[in-house]
């Protein structure tokens, strides 16, 4: 009972808050390694920051749907939780390893969109609205994406379970055999955790978004679930293009945590580079040239798995 | 999953799911919001579809969560567009022809608690080997194949459609190239329309522009 039931949840909450603190030391790694100045010691501030927000007064706005209010970042909190607890560490070392984990996954994209739209449609504020709106509208896109790319992956494993999709990278990683996968991905995970180039639920454009009347613990809920989600979509990343845990002389969970953090770097990295794209060409970018790339993975992996 | 003997735990989470999914579902008449009921409306159908997994349906039941978590954003977006409900926070009545829908559900509830009591279900336990995934997928797209893709190139059909007919963009300018918005009385100007700048009496300049 004990192993079934209490390890695997420590194992995940155990994920969320390294993960989570590895997030916020790795931005702030790389904006001072690309000249932006960071206030306190790169280390230590991504705690004190937290310290500070917990002991900040909660916002309130006229007349909000508190429930909704207050529920959704824990319940995007909660998603990047059943996200990685469908991660796998090793062959046998996973939280939870549903024969539907990629299908779960997706649903954890389409289950994000809800909750995204919750926390700004509940704050009863025009800028937070507009965020909420402009996540469904972007995020119908992300989640085609992504399923297609995931059905590419499905298919050389003949599975929808993630460790079987790694048992099928033991010759070959999905990121050489379907080109076009991990950087369509990326894009995905930049859109879902509405990251750098692709933030345009929280931009800064509508003064914080969804996120523009929340402060104090509320804020530092939305910000770890936030990292999280990033967490979370770099191990499904690894997982998938990456070959999990595969890899010579290190041991498998090792060789994740690797894998993961080099996903992770290549998106904060990413965040910092891009300048933020205009909804409507993101729109148009996502339904013009990256849905179709994605079919196009989708039919190259297809024919791979016939040949 | 366990084949035949299912632990405690499996009723315990059984009950719970299940009192969920009935209490959101009348949540769902109860509030005062479509978000509201929209979303609540999805809370019960994740209930279910736990439920679906506990029952084995591993693939029925994850798959019930992104279809209806997309079904019911767009539900809900969509009420909130033809109501013109700002934003579907103000208060708003839930239900309507009241009798009729008492009567419908009374009904039903008779008749579905009458087939649980009544009928004699088949006692077929599910055979520890079975693969519910792939055999459903063999159902899906071996036998009833053609079904299944006909029924989805229709869909795919119908989406393209309706995207095409609401677009304000096409191929040939504005959709709503021309056209006339209805007066607000009979025989009344358009409603909505602005000026037009010939019709500007001085003091106004004339912008022309080339579309």
């Amino acid at each position: 009972m004990f192993s079934e039931l209490f390890l695997p949840v420590l194992m995940v909450i155990f994920m969320l808050v390294i993960g989570g603190y590895a997030v916020a030391v790795l931005d702030r790694l790389v904006a001072s390694a690309l000249g932006t100045p960071q206030a306190g010691r790169v280390w230590l501030a991504p705690m004190s920051r937290g310290a500070w927000l917990l002991t900040q007064h909660a916002n309130a706005t006229e007349a909000p749907d508190w429930r909704a209010w207050r529920l959704a970042p824990a319940l995007y909190l909660a998603l990047a939780a059943s996200g990685l607890a469908v991660v796998p560490w090793s062959a046998s070392l996973v939280a939870t390893d549903l024969v539907t984990s990629v299908v779960l996954w997706g649903s954890v994209e389409a289950l994000a969109t809800v909750v995204i739209f919750l926390h700004g449609w509940s704050a009863n504020s025009l800028l937070a609205l507009i965020g909420g709106y402009r996540y469904v509208a972007l995020g119908l896109s992300y989640i085609l994406i992504s399923m297609f790319v995931l059905i590419g992956v499905a298919l050389p494993a003949e599975s929808l379970q993630f460790t079987q999709v790694v048992a099928s990278q033991e010759g070959l990683w999905n990121v050489i055999r379907q080109p076009l996968g991990l950087p369509l991905f990326l894009i995905v995970g930049l859109g879902m955790t509405f990251w750098g180039p692709l933030n345009l639920a929280d931009s800064t454009d509508l003064a914080g978004g969804t996120a523009s009347e929340i402060s104090g613990p509320p804020r530092l809920v939305w910000d770890m679930a936030r990292a999280g989600m990033l967490v979370a979509f770099s191990g499904v990343a690894a997982t998938v293009f990456l070959g999990g845990w595969l890899g010579p002389w290190l041991p498998g969970p090792v060789w994740m945590s690797l894998k993961m953090l080099a996903v992770l770097s290549v998106l904060l990295l990413l965040g910092r580079l891009l300048p933020r794209l205009a909804p409507e060409r993101c729109v148009t970018l996502m339904w013009v040239v990256l849905l179709p790339l994605s079919f196009i993975d989708l039919v190259w992996a297809g024919i791979g798995a016939l040949l | 999953m366990e084949s035949m003997n299912h632990g405690l735990g499996v009723d315990i989470a059984f009950l719970l799911l299940a009192t969920l999914a009935v209490v959101t579902g009348w949540r769902v008449f109860r509030t005062d919001s479509m978000v509201r009921a929209s979303f609540f409306l999805l809370v019960s159908f994740i209930a279910v579809g736990v439920i679906m997994i506990l029952l084995a349906a591993e693939y029925l039941g994850v798959a019930m969560f992104f279809m209806m978590a997309v079904e019911m954003t767009v539900m809900a977006l969509f009420m909130v567009m033809f109501m013109m409900n700002p934003a579907g926070l103000n208060p708003m009545n839930m239900v309507h022809q009241e009798r009729i829908a008492i009567g419908a559900g009374v009904a039903g509830f008779l008749v579905l608690g009458a087939m649980a009591l009544l009928a004699t279900f088949p006692d077929q336990p599910v055979p520890a080997s079975l693969d519910p995934v792939r055999s459903l997928g063999n159902e899906m797209l071996g036998d009833s194949m053609l079904i299944f893709e006909s029924a989805g190139l229709v869909l795919l059909t119908t989406m393209i459609g309706v995207v095409v007919l609401s677009s304000h963009r096409g191929r040939y300018g504005a959709a709503a190239e021309g056209s006339m918005p209805p007066g607000l009385e009979p025989g009344g100007d358009p409603a909505g329309k602005p000026e037009e700048d010939e019709e500007g009496e001085g003091g106004h300049h004339h912008h022309h522009h080339h579309h």
